[in-house]
């Protein structure tokens, strides 16, 4: 236990400076998937997508205010989970660690497939849902023997895709073109644009690193929102730069059908080698960000287990490795499935849907904090408040209504699910193991009245012999017994 | 009070196997390996309802069984 509790509220040292906190607010945002949407995005706003990723940047800016406030008022491990825990609590607190764990597990889906389609630039034969697949379990298992996290490589990795994109951007600045007069997709309209927004708010995710790793930042009242704003600035002109230059060389039409559009474009402007630069630059985010959301998703769950929210089990600490590897394990399953369906945009829009929430509840949780606890001490206050949460929220709720249908079906159903396992998880372990007695002996009545059905002819079986049929019913009879015996048992189980 | 430990992992084993068999029936169910839909009669628009009806029954069945099991050991 002293293991666990020294894995997530060890002492850091306070030795990250301005710019390095930067570089982990852009380098947090920095992902291969980043990169091969903006393709599909280009295919539904045009050349309209390049206001739209400017929009997103300050949309994200809002709330980023709200993090930098929370994160260095609230000085715990557990971002968004944390923050409407202490606002909250009870379900709110269980439904925001609920999707921080789904988005950040949509994300670890999002960034391996991203990968994938970045490397099958250069080698098309590869399986993209399988290729996606291997990295998750990959870095499942490094994440299992424990990973150092390491602000100087992540600073120096970001500064080596920042490299690669400037030469990738300076080199197309003189080949880009004015926009064409009839570009495909200039007639979307400006419901078009709001989908497409929904659809780019995914880029800016990560950049509220910043504020979760305030434990380790010097000056964390100046630096923090500085970083923030910072990171902010240089992610909206960073992405403005290559969609600019993407749009400007090639048909943003054409552009859609790419698997890898930045390493298309590239090869246009610089040749092959320009799309090897690009492919390796863009596999290295997508590694490091996969690597980084699947240790975020299994410390969300740990962190919800601990908080007596889910299984005890998923709390347990490796006695060897001192990671949580049932936390671990349990992520790398679910992503895997996600992984494996190599859908991109459903992927997208779910990992949107869940941050998009996990956004409102921040800036909820600054609201709420002003009111019941005016005189926390605050090293840094959000500007223009109340503005600035509120409009923050209205964005996150705008922002939704075009997120796609089946995705809002499946974010509905997650809910459910939700409030199944937090009442199930109140209520008590007894009376969870009476109500399931009760659909055993339901389930046993059943089977009991199907068997009966099919021996007085009730219900034909078309094209089976007599003898099966008597196989048929014998095993119907003895899965209504065991299932009767297993309710008798339930109910009438004493409470421990 | 051994007995009814006993009798309890055993019928918790026991569920939890006719659990696992229902889900994985559902998926042959569904893929309809052997002929299985024509086999029972089902139509093509039915085979939705038997689907959820074994991977409902199994689920149960799997979580009351594990309940079972765990509880007594």
């Amino acid at each position: 236990m002293k293991k666990a509790e020294n894995m997530d509220e060890q002492h850091l040292k306070r030795n990250l400076g301005l710019i390095r906190t930067t570089m982990m607010g852009v380098g947090g945002s920095l992902s291969a998937a980043n990169f091969v949407i903006i393709g599909e995005a280009a295919g539904m706003a045009g050349y309209a997508i390049i206001p739209i990723v400017v929009v997103c940047g300050f949309l994200s800016l809002l709330t980023m205010f709200s993090y930098a406030e929370l994160g260095t008022a609230i000085p715990l491990a557990g971002g968004e989970y944390t923050f409407a825990k202490v606002a909250y609590g009870g379900f709110t607190g269980f439904l925001t660690g609920w999707f921080e764990w789904l988005s950040n597990m949509f994300y670890t889906a999002l960034s391996a497939i991203g990968f994938a389609y970045v490397v099958s630039y250069l080698f098309p034969q590869i399986n993209i849902p399988l290729t996606a697949v291997v990295v998750v379990i990959v870095f499942a298992f490094i994440n299992l023997k424990g990973t150092k996290e390491t602000a100087t490589a992540e600073t120096i990795i970001t500064i080596v895709v920042l490299a690669i994109l400037a030469v990738f951007v300076i080199g197309g600045l003189s080949y880009a073109q004015e926009p064409q007069a009839n570009p495909a997709g200039s007639s979307i309209g400006i419901l078009g644009i709001f989908a497409a927004t929904a659809y780019l708010f995914e880029l800016y995710l990560g950049a509220e690193a910043v504020a979760a790793a305030q434990a380790e930042v010097k000056n964390p009242g100046r630096n923090i929102p500085l970083a923030i704003v910072l990171s902010a600035v240089i992610l909206i002109v960073l992405y403005t730069s290559v969609v600019s230059v993407a749009v400007g060389i090639v048909r943003p039409d054409v552009l859609s059908h790419q698997s890898s559009p930045i390493a298309f474009v590239a090869e246009q402007v610089l040749g092959p080698f320009g799309a090897i630069l690009i492919t390796i630059g863009l596999a290295i985010t997508g590694l490091a960000a996969t690597n980084e959301a699947i240790m975020a998703q299994s410390r969300v769950l740990y962190a919800m287990s601990r908080d007596g929210y889910l299984p005890k089990g998923l709390c347990k600490v490796h006695k060897r490795y001192c990671t949580p590897h049932v936390a671990i394990i349990v992520s790398a399953i679910f992503t895997v499935i996600f992984a494996a369906t190599g859908f991109v945009n459903f992927v997208v829009y779910a990992v949107n849907l869940g941050f998009i929430i996990g956004f409102s509840v921040v800036n909820l949780s600054v609201i709420k904090l002003r009111k019941i606890a005016p005189h926390l001490k605050r090293p840094f206050k959000a500007p223009l408040y109340p503005l600035t949460p509120i409009a923050g929220i209205a964005a996150s709720v705008f922002l939704v209504l075009f997120i796609e249908p089946s995705v809002l079906v499946l974010g509905f159903e997650l809910i459910i699910v939700a409030l199944l396992v937090y009442y199930i998880k109140m209520i008590g372990h007894h009376r969870i193991r009476i109500a399931f007695g009760g659909i055993s002996l339901g389930l046993g009545g059943f089977t009991a009245f199907v068997a009966y059905l099919l021996g007085t002819n009730a219900i034909v079986l078309n094209g089976v012999s007599s003898v099966m049929l008597t196989l048929i019913i014998g095993i119907l009879v003895f899965v209504s017994v065991i299932q009767l015996l297993a309710g008798m048992l339930s109910v009438t189980s004493s409470e421990r | 009070m051994n007995a009814r430990r006993t009798l309890t992992k055993i019928v918790g084993v026991t569920q939890t196997a006719i659990g696992g068999i229902a889900v994985i029936f559902a998926f042959l169910f569904f893929y309809n390996v052997f002929g299985i839909h024509s086999m029972i009669g089902v139509t093509k628009n039915g085979v939705g309802f038997y689907l959820w009806i074994f991977i409902i029954f199994g689920l149960l069945s799997l979580i009351s069984g594990l309940f079972l099991y765990y509880e007594e050991s």
